[in-house]
């Protein structure tokens, strides 16, 4: 059976390489979603408006 | 004409206080047959169980949704997002508030409560994730206790105390930040001990990892929740500053909620591909991990996503009292639903009614503390004696 595991080697293969692709897969998903959630932002919401608007 | 002031005077008898004042009786009756006759007499917890809702919900769930302290003051003073300065005060008072009641809970719980000081005065214990947590809860809780402070001193008109406390607040602020990382994820590892009584889909190396991102969102979360709530019911008391600023915050932090959860829902899929759990997800308790982690974690998600693009602020203060409630599930799974799932279901822990008491009678106590506080304290409103720190 393909699909089996019989060695350490086998179960550290098959999880590190899901995870692998599993973390490039979300850091990619992630820049969309960044852009859906702030794509209609007014742009006064980076860091440091604050201080533009309180100089104390 | 002298003028004249009408005081309205509120009738004590309000369905409110008739319900907590009942509460708090049956809460000091189970509090008396507890710590006379045992943890027995009281509480379902046996040598398999010894861990029910006292630490489950009382003491997982009160850290997690007292995370808003660090959070706000966090964003506040450390990121110099100043927009976000009315939301402190509250979110420290529901934050020293959660502590100091995880550990009246915590008297409760432990069978000798009066040797809770023993880790640090008879030994040290340092090996332990419990002497850690222990220590970070007891320093933590200092810490809220002198951020809060001010205005209570401000209430009370000390005001060259209050300026030397006001002082302290980046330091306290970088502590309060340091001490909540450490044991908001050291509650998760606890659990890290005990590998074989974990449900496997529960059960992760980065157990720490989830409890302290979790307790992120948690601490968001609460801060909009409790936010919807005092507008609500002590709207009279809010200065200008408090309503003007009230939705950026829940805005800005809904925002932020949304993008921790994604993180922790991708973090969670890593761990299932770590320990290669995929098999347990077509079984019953899989099922259940899946109605936690799409509805308690992804909808939430996208709800605050959507609540932030559209700024709708209705759809995002019921976000945020769903993902409190996800809290809630989350801590029960972890502390209660999936520890001890191999053991047959006449061993399995359901609490006695006397625990379930003694927990509404804690949260009802909080309540009333946070009542009297909001009422008299300077903090929905800036004192007008005192220039804001």
């Amino acid at each position: 059976m393909e699909n089996a595991i019989y060695t350490l080697h086998d179960f550290m293969l098959r999880t590190e390489s899901l995870t692998y692709i599993l973390i490039v897969a979300a850091l990619c998903g992630f820049i969309f979603f960044w852009r859906f959630l702030s794509e209609r932002d007014d742009g006064r919401e980076h860091l440091g408006a604050d201080r533009e608007e309180h100089p104390h | 004409m002298p003028e004249r002031k009408i005081v309205i005077q509120k009738p004590a008898l309000t369905p409110f206080n008739v319900v907590a004042g009942i509460i708090v009786v049956v809460g000091l009756i189970i509090t008396v047959i507890r710590f006379t006759q045992g943890l027995g007499a009281t509480t379902n917890l046996s040598d398999y169980n010894p861990w029910g809702i006292w630490i489950g919900f009382d003491l997982l769930v009160g850290v997690a949704l007292a995370a808003g302290g660090y959070v706000t003051s966090a964003a506040c003073y450390i990121f110099g997002l100043k927009r976000f300065h009315s939301a402190v005060r509250p979110a420290i008072l529901t934050g020293f508030l959660g502590y100091a009641l995880v550990v009246l809970a915590l008297h409760y719980d432990v069978g000798r409560p009066w040797r809770l000081p023993y880790p640090f005065i008879v030994q040290s214990g340092t090996t332990s994730l419990l002497f850690e947590v222990a220590a970070c809860v007891a320093l933590y809780l200092s810490v809220l206790f002198i951020e809060f402070t001010p205005a209570a001193l401000e209430w009370l008109g000390l005001k060259r105390a209050r300026s030397i406390v006001v002082k302290l607040t980046l330091v306290l602020t970088i502590f309060g930040v340091v001490l909540s990382t450490l044991h908001q994820s050291s509650l998760g590892a606890l659990f890290l001990i005990a590998p074989s009584k974990m449900h496997p889909l529960w059960y992760s190396p980065y157990l720490a990892l989830y409890f302290f991102v979790s307790s992120i969102v948690a601490g968001l979360s609460m801060v909009i929740f409790e936010g919807s709530l005092a507008h609500k019911h002590f709207h009279d008391k809010m200065d200008a500053e408090h309503l003007r600023e009230a939705d950026g915050v829940a805005l800005s932090f809904a925002k932020a909620a949304s993008w921790v959860l994604a993180g922790y829902f991708i973090i969670k899929v890593i761990g299932i591909a770590q320990t290669n759990a995929w098999g347990y997800l077509g079984t019953g308790y899989g099922l259940w991990f899946l109605v936690e982690m799409l509805g308690f974690v992804l909808l939430p998600c996208y709800f605050y996503a959507i609540g932030a693009r559209e700024k709708n602020l209705k759809i995002i203060r019921r976000t945020a009292a769903w993902t409190v409630l996800g809290i809630v599930v989350n801590r029960f799974n972890v502390g209660l639903i999936a520890f001890n799932y191999h053991l047959p279901s006449s061993e399995r822990y359901f609490p006695h009614w006397m625990e379930i008491g003694i927990s509404v009678f804690v949260v009802t106590i909080g309540i009333l503390a946070y009542k009297f506080i909001v009422t008299h304290m300077p903090i929905l409103y800036a004192h007008p004696d005192y220039d804001a720190h």
